[in-house]
């Protein structure tokens, strides 16, 4: 009868390990699952889901939070998400978190991202609708990596034609097989140095020049640094300042003058229109010139009749004297 | 038309199965129970197996990763090492295994213990001294068989786990709460329920085939080898086919 007792006792603690392994394994793989506990849901509407399924994993910040409890068609190009939230992970989402549908790795399943934004706003309520956002997907990436292969190949070929034509190009090659090509570049990277020794040279001797001048020696250097002869030269600078304002004036005054005796042509009086206008007082004018013409005929006459006077014929025959020697 | 011999027997013998299956439910669901006996058969069939079926189960999760990491390695997805080794032992070869090796050691002793009773005429003494030796000695054994085997699967499973972890850690180190983090993550329900209530039907195939091919036994020491050995290769081929039979209804029911 103690070996039976043992032996139910053996027994027993076998079926106990066995039915705590059951009840542990499905404990834990409710708990991933959130099966117990975990009433708060939140929503989220997408386009498009990308393949997720009911079960996929729900993360906040990239933390285990949740899954996807349903997904249901709204309309044709509406589909709505409900996920269950975690106990603990549910008193940091806030309503203007955002939610997309990211992929585990390359290949791996479905995940729901839920990112926390960083506005402030109010903790969400249960059955919230949340804000998506579209993040990268494969496709997309596959879409424009297409693209890229495309440019390669198009960039291929170019490369492949540039290759050709360098391989096909005589002038080049016969630069390439050029033997005294190298030694004459030698040479003129030789001639080079030299001249960049030289170069040196006059710069050190400029650099000299440049530090006389400085100093305040040779005749630059007096022009720089002789502080009397740029005072003189600013006197003299200031003179001609002055003396062509002066010259401004004097072509101010005579401006106005000129426009003085425009005023007056226009307006027909004055002297200089007077002068210019009057036919009577020209004609008096002629006249007067004349007269003095005729004058001065009859002063000649007057003249020649005195060298012949008796009295003044001696002074005018020693004037012709000393012409003739 | 002659019925070819092979095929009539065959098709007897599968009958006879049936007519013993019925028989069994029609039996085990009257009072009367056979209680003590049945305990008896439980320590027998489930705790005794034990050391047999938790050695093959570490083996077989050993070798499981140790086959699985180089294919793993180079498409680069070591880290599904643990999830690949949970899913294949929770869902197929921890109970298709562990009930082939169950079969072998359960099935061939249960024939072989019947077919020496019958043999030696003491279940025909027994219905003679008005006892049932049906109840007593095939519902017993086969509600111990059908109760025990999925509770042996649930440890061997859990062996076999703690060998794919033993297996992950020869070539890198991985923590052991990771490792169950990541074999546990990968699960669901409907990875480990219809994979341990497939395990109730081969415990009870295992079962009724062995006490079917005891109890109806050949007279002759003969006999006694003949049925131990027709129980073993019938209840393991018998597994296969529900084990086709059960993925093919978690298919339709949407659970794979």
């Amino acid at each position: 009868m103690a070996k039976q007792t043992i032996s139910n006792i053996k027994l027993g603690a076998f079926v106990t390990a066995g039915l705590l392994v059951l009840i542990y394994s499905l404990y834990t793989i409710g708990k991933n699952s959130s099966y117990f506990g975990g009433s708060f849901r939140l929503r989220a509407r997408f386009h498009s889901v990308n393949g997720l399924m009911k079960g996929n994993n729900v993360r906040f910040s990239g933390i285990q939070a949740g899954n996807v409890k349903d997904i249901s068609i709204i309309s044709d190009t509406l589909i709505e998400v409900t996920m269950v939230i975690d106990e603990n992970t549910k008193k940091f989402i806030r309503k203007n978190a955002l939610v997309s549908i990211g992929s585990e790795g390359l290949m791996g399943n479905k995940v729901v991202n839920i990112e926390p934004n960083s506005l402030p706003a109010p903790l969400a309520d249960d059955n919230d609708i949340l804000l998506t956002a579209n993040k990268v997907n494969l496709d997309n990436m596959l879409a424009t990596l297409d693209k890229t292969n495309m440019n390669l190949v198009v960039i291929s070929e170019d490369l492949k034609e540039t290759m050709h034509k360098i391989n096909n190009s005589k002038m080049l090659w016969t630069i390439l097989d050029d033997t005294t090509l190298s030694s004459d570049i030698r040479n003129t990277f030789a001639d080079l140095r030299k001249a960049g020794e030289h170069i040196n040279t006059m710069a050190a001797n400029l650099d000299g020049i440049i530090t006389q001048t400085s100093n305040g020696d040779g005749t630059l250097g007096l022009l720089l640094k002789d502080t009397a002869t740029a005072n003189r030269l600013k006197h003299a600078i200031i003179q001609v300042n002055n003396a062509s304002d002066e010259m401004n004036a004097v072509t101010t005054r005579i401006n106005n003058i000129v426009t003085g005796v425009q005023d007056d042509l226009s307006k027909r009086d004055g002297i200089v229109s007077n002068l210019l206008r009057d036919t009577a007082m020209t004609n008096q004018l002629r006249n007067s010139l004349n007269n003095i013409e005729k004058g001065t005929a009859s002063f000649d006459e007057d003249m020649k009749a005195l060298q012949h006077n008796f009295l003044l014929r001696r002074y005018f025959k020693k004037k012709e004297k000393e012409k003739k020697h | 038309m002659e019925i070819p011999k092979s095929i009539k027997l065959f098709l007897t013998q599968t009958g006879e199965l049936a007519k013993f299956t019925g028989r069994f439910f029609s039996e085990a669901f009257h009072p009367h129970y056979e209680f003590r006996e049945f305990i008896r058969q439980c320590y027998i069939i489930g705790y005794k197996s034990l050391p047999l079926l938790g050695i093959t189960g570490f083996i077989m999760g050993l070798v499981l990763t140790m086959q699985l990491r180089p294919t793993l390695v180079d498409y680069g997805a070591e880290s599904m090492l643990p999830s690949m080794i949970s899913l294949s032992v929770v869902r197929e070869i921890g109970p298709v295994i562990t009930a082939l090796i169950f079969a072998g050691k359960i099935g061939s002793s249960i024939g072989a213990e019947l077919g020496s009773m019958r043999v030696t005429e003491q279940i025909d003494a027994m219905e003679v001294s008005g006892t049932n030796p049906y109840r007593y000695l095939v519902v017993t054994r086969v509600a111990a068989t059908t109760v025990m085997l999925p509770l042996l699967i649930i440890l061997s499973d859990a062996v076999g786990l703690y060998g794919g972890y033993l297996g992950v850690n020869i070539h890198a180190i991985t923590s052991y709460k990771l490792y169950m983090t990541q074999a546990f993550n990968v699960l669901d329900f409907y990875d480990v329920l219809p994979a341990i209530i497939k395990t109730f039907f081969f415990g009870f195939a295992i079962g009724i085939i062995g006490c079917y091919k005891g109890y109806y036994s050949k007279k002759g020491t003969e006999g006694v080898g003949l049925s131990a050995n027709s129980a073993v290769v019938i209840s393991s081929l018998v597994i296969f086919i529900l084990d086709l039979i059960a993925v093919q209804i978690t298919g339709i029911l949407g659970y794979n």
